[in-house]
């Protein structure tokens, strides 16, 4: 093992897991023990071998044979898998970064709460929708009193949609409401996605509004800012298009999330700022786990 | 699972194995194995083999390969912890461990739900065709293996014919190649694969095309007339019935198509192509009567109906003359009794 | 045609009106209404926010009477009707909206999504059915799609428990025959039944629904006087009069529908829909009638003529939440226009 990578493995050999490996890859902090699935002969796979990566499709039992060949682990396969994967891994003392709509730990937003999340042995990165919104929802809630209701609207390419995606609307819904809340402090909060058919596919586009006590514009410029350069630093394709303004009685802000195109298409920014988010976590504890060591602690 | 619910598909096993179990005898002291070995005919025929060890000490292993095992020991320890019945958890497509001393095995891994085949039709074609091509690969590696059965579609041949009182096995016609169709296309296409594999490879492997089953062990979640009617039952609303009502389908008993299965792969000729299923067909009007007796108070039947004549698929039976013929196979459990006993095990079980 | 085939109604005044008015139906509004369209005997009165349940919001606008108020007062005022809601996946969530609506009595829920999207509608639909309610597929701005491709996304929600699919104009962009081709291709490669619903931009809404009904449907939307979003819908009283002299049995009392849309007109409405300028235009090009305002404000800022906006935007096939489109559609504009000038 280098002295100055973490080893990673990621369990889920589909387009997020093929995504992840290639950041993975790129980062100078990470490095990718196993990529494991259940089909060795699917595209990700079969990308994983071509690039020398370790792979397996023994699913879970790879780790729990070879503990050694990973520290943390990102599981991108599905909330169910990911209910029997948790335990496991929890007792093999691995920090896991939950890719699914499991949800079972902390709410990982990396420009917001980093610091609180390197406590915790299971973090997930809400939703795409989550990781948008919430830097601009959690200025909102730092800046301004009395912050009544938060409402986020996020369209998506529809092609940047899968079967996955498309059947878990209401737990996207649910998840991305109870991070906005537990983030801003708003009392109310409401998320709506829509899928937009339109050819060439459009990025990812996420509206926020806010109906607040007394609106401090400015002060809100100013802290979204420093957020928003926080984000870019992981999230290259991040931008404010509009706002923050007021208008019509309540806060608007718009971002727009281009991917990196890694894997996944680059109009599929919905799914890079997820993954974007969860390398950034990974390369967290990486950067941690090295400078105590470095301390001899 | 209840007791009372494994006694009677115990029992199910039991009356159609009187007087026919000689009929099965090449079975005795052999490995078989069932790919896809959870779902329902992979159960039912785990009911069978336990019957026939049980009842007349035929000595089967049986070996079931799955996605789902864990789910299948977490609802059917009563088969799961047997010690004749083991579980692979493995994906059709990447078979890694596979029992080398298999006699017989039946393919019969596929997703039948409808919903998936209409939201993934290319999760559904994968599965299907990939997963067969990795069979016949493993298949060529068996040196034991007398005969491979695999479970294929009886909507291959498209719609059934207006003038034909069922579809036969040489019934010339295919299903339209789209999406909406993936499930009989990739199934007809995979039968190919079989002929592939028996012509190249010399895989001793036939075929049996599955038209509706009804029983224990069905999903009431699943979108099927017999399915969704029980459901509406068993939660006290009325029945629905989509359209008129004048759709005719034909339902084999759960335990009726175990017998027929491994009938027909001991007793099959390779080669061969084989319907299993009723050919006593029913309207889905009678079909929701028939399951309404069952319940007290009797549930009102609803029909949303289009006053317009229903364009594809009125009729949907098999033609089983060739499994009569060749196997001495028929309806062992009368359709009333199978409704019956259907309806039952799922109140017992929702009780 | 058969004498007398039956046709049924379903009367989405008191939720596609609610465009018209910005979602500010009231209570009374909807107990009134409710009251005169069960006593002409609609068989099913749709309920709600413009863009269905759930669907209250910033972005699309606060409704005045929350979705259990309405719904509640809805099943209190209809005892023959049937209560129908318009559910879009996206913003409405089974446990939060579907589940305490069926609690309030609602028959009929259409699960509905843009025409290419059906398979969104998957858990809504299989979660209503289970409930025993009768569930519709609804499929959006059909005008985008083919109707081989109407089809695919049809059978979708017929695989998923859906007990008839109703296509919309909602831009009100079709002709006749683009809906009689439609129905065809649904009534033949279906097993359930068809529906249509249709818009007024090109005052054809009467007519379409009329060839809906002639090529096989047995579902047509109508709303009192045509209250609905932009031009409005195929005016429900006139339809039922036009569908009684063609022989078909909508089951519904014409002097007692004529009395419902007087009321909707005295009471529900700010002014009876009319086609104006922008509405034909947009029907024309196909474009979801909500870009009306964007499309005039940023028209303004560049000085070109918002009609030709309209055709580009068509053109590009763009769909809601595509605004900003707008503004490089008018910079292009504005610049061919200097060139053309100099």
């Amino acid at each position: 093992m280098t002295q100055d990578k973490l080893k990673v493995a990621i369990i889920g050999s589909g387009n997020i897991g093929t995504d992840l490996l290639i950041k993975v890859l790129r980062s100078p902090h990470l490095e990718c023990g196993a990529f494991i699935g259940r089909n060795l002969s699917s595209s990700g796979m079969l990308k994983a071998l071509s690039l020398g990566v370790p792979v397996s499709a023994e699913g879970i039992n790879y780790i729990i044979d070879n503990p050694d060949c990973c520290d943390i682990v990102f599981d991108a396969t599905s909330a169910k898998s990911h209910f029997e994967h948790a335990p496991i891994l929890r007792k093999l003392n691995k920090r896991v970064i939950d890719m699914t709509p499991a949800k079972i730990g902390l709410m990982s937003v990396p420009s917001v709460n980093l610091t609180d999340c390197l406590n915790e042995f299971n973090v997930n990165m809400v939703t795409c929708g989550g990781q948008a919104s919430i830097p601009v929802a959690y200025a909102i809630g730092q800046t301004q009193q009395d912050v009544d209701y938060i409402e986020v609207v996020s369209s998506i390419a529809s092609r940047s949609a899968g079967p996955a995606t498309r059947q878990n609307l209401d737990e996207y819904i649910k998840t991305t409401e109870d991070g906005l809340k537990e983030f801003s402090g708003a009392r109310r909060t409401k998320a709506i996605l829509n899928l937009n058919p339109a050819e060439p596919c459009v990025d990812m586009q996420t509206t926020i509004f806010a109906k607040v006590g007394t609106p401090d514009i400015p002060k809100l410029i100013e802290r979204l800012s420093q957020l928003v350069e926080s984000v870019q630093k992981y999230v290259p394709g991040y931008q404010v298009i509009l706002g923050p303004i007021f208008d019509n009685g309540r806060i608007v802000v718009m971002v727009r999330v281009r991917g990196l195109g890694d894997y996944l298409p680059a109009y599929a920014g919905n799914l890079d700022i997820i993954n974007c988010a969860a390398i950034a976590m990974a390369e967290e504890y990486a950067r941690v786990t090295f400078s105590t060591e470095a301390k001899g602690l | 699972m209840k007791i009372e619910c494994q006694e009677r598909t115990r029992h199910d096993c039991l009356r159609v194995l009187d007087g026919r179990d000689n009929a099965l005898d090449a079975l005795q002291k052999s490995e078989l194995v069932v790919i896809g070995g959870t779902g329902f005919v992979g159960t039912w025929i785990a009911e069978m083999v336990a019957a026939l060890n049980d009842a007349y000490q035929f000595e089967i292993k049986l070996s079931l390969i799955s996605r789902s095992t864990d789910q299948f020991v977490t609802r059917l320890p009563h088969l799961a912890n047997r010690a004749d019945i083991s579980l692979i958890k493995s994906d059709v497509r990447q078979m890694g461990q596979f029992p080398s001393n298999a006699d017989w095995v039946i393919h019969a891994a596929a997703n039948p739900d409808v919903r998936t085949h209409a939201s993934n039709p290319l999760d559904t074609a994968s599965v299907i065709v990939d997963g067969t091509m990795s069979v016949m690969r493993t298949a060529e590696r068996l040196s034991r293996l007398q005969k491979l059965l695999y479970l294929s579609s009886g909507l291959v041949s498209g719609a059934q014919p207006e003038t034909a009182n069922g579809i036969a096995e040489n019934t010339q016609g295919a299903p339209t190649p789209d999406a909406s169709f993936m499930y009989p296309n990739a199934k007809r296409f995979a039968e190919t694969i079989c002929s592939a594999a028996r012509v190249q490879s010399r895989i001793p492997v036939l075929v049996a095309r599955p038209f509706s089953f009804m029983g224990p062990y069905q999903s009431l979640d699943t979108p099927w007339a017999q399915t969704t009617f029980l459901s509406d039952a068993l939660r006290g609303h009325q029945i629905r019935v989509k359209g008129d009502g004048q759709v005719v389908r034909s339902y084999l008993y759960g335990s009726d198509a175990a017998y027929w299965f491994l009938r027909i792969l001991t007793a099959g000729q390779s080669g061969d192509v084989v319907n299993v299923g009723s050919p006593i067909g029913i309207s889905l009007q009678d079909l929701a009567k028939e399951i309404a007796k069952n319940f007290e108070p009797s549930p009102d039947i609803m029909f949303n109906t289009a006053p317009r004549s229903v364009g594809r698929s009125a009729k949907l039976l098999p033609d089983t003359s060739h499994a009569m013929n060749e196997y001495g196979l028929s309806v062992f459990t009368p359709l009333e009794e199978a409704i019956k006993l259907t309806a039952q095990w799922h109140r017992l079980q929702a009780s | 045609m058969e004498q007398n085939q039956k046709i049924r109604i379903s009367d989405p005044t008191l939720r596609d009106g609610n465009h018209a008015v910005a979602h500010q139906l009231s209570a009374e509004n909807i107990a009134a209404y409710c009251k005169a369209a069960d006593a002409a005997g609609v068989a099913i009165v749709e309920v709600g926010h413009g863009n269905g349940l759930g669907a209250s919001s910033l972005q699309l606008g606060e409704a005045k009477t929350p979705d259990h108020i309405a719904l509640a007062i809805a099943r209190k005022n209809l005892t023959q009707s049937k209560l129908g809601i318009h559910v879009i996946p996206g913003f409405a969530t089974i446990e939060r909206d579907l589940k305490p609506a069926l609690a309030l009595g609602v028959d009929v829920v259409r699960v509905a999504s843009h025409c290419s999207e059906a398979d969104i509608c998957e858990r809504h639909i299989g979660f209503s059915r289970s409930e025993g309610v009768e569930v519709w597929g609804c499929l959006m701005m059909s005008h985008m799609i083919s109707p081989p491709m109407l089809l695919e996304q049809a059978r979708k929600m017929e695989s998923y428990g859906a007990e008839g699919v109703v296509f919309m104009d909602s831009s009100g962009h079709f002709i006749p025959e683009d809906v009689r081709i439609r129905v065809e291709t649904l009534v033949n490669g279906l097993g359930i039944a068809v529906g249509f619903h249709g818009h007024n931009n090109l005052g054809l809404a009467i007519a379409n629904s009329v060839a809906a009904a002639d090529a096989g449907a047995t579902l047509i939307d109508g709303c009192a006087r045509g209250f609905g979003a932009g031009a409005g819908n195929a005016q429900l009283e006139v339809l039922v009069a036009v569908l009684d002299r063609l022989k078909y049995s909508t089951g519904i009392d014409l002097y007692k529908m004529l009395d419902a849309s007087d009321l909707a007109e005295q009471t529900l409405m700010k002014e009876i829909p009319t086609i104006k300028s922008v509405s034909v235009v947009s029907g024309m090009a196909g474009v979801f009638s909500g870009f009306m305002k964007p499309v005039s404000r940023i028209a303004k800022e560049f000085n070109v003529d918002p009609r030709d906006i309209f055709f580009e935007l068509g053109r590009r096939k763009i769909v809601a939440g595509q605004e900003d489109i707008i503004l490089e559609v008018a910079k292009e504009l504005a610049q061919r226009a200097q060139k053309g000038n100099s």
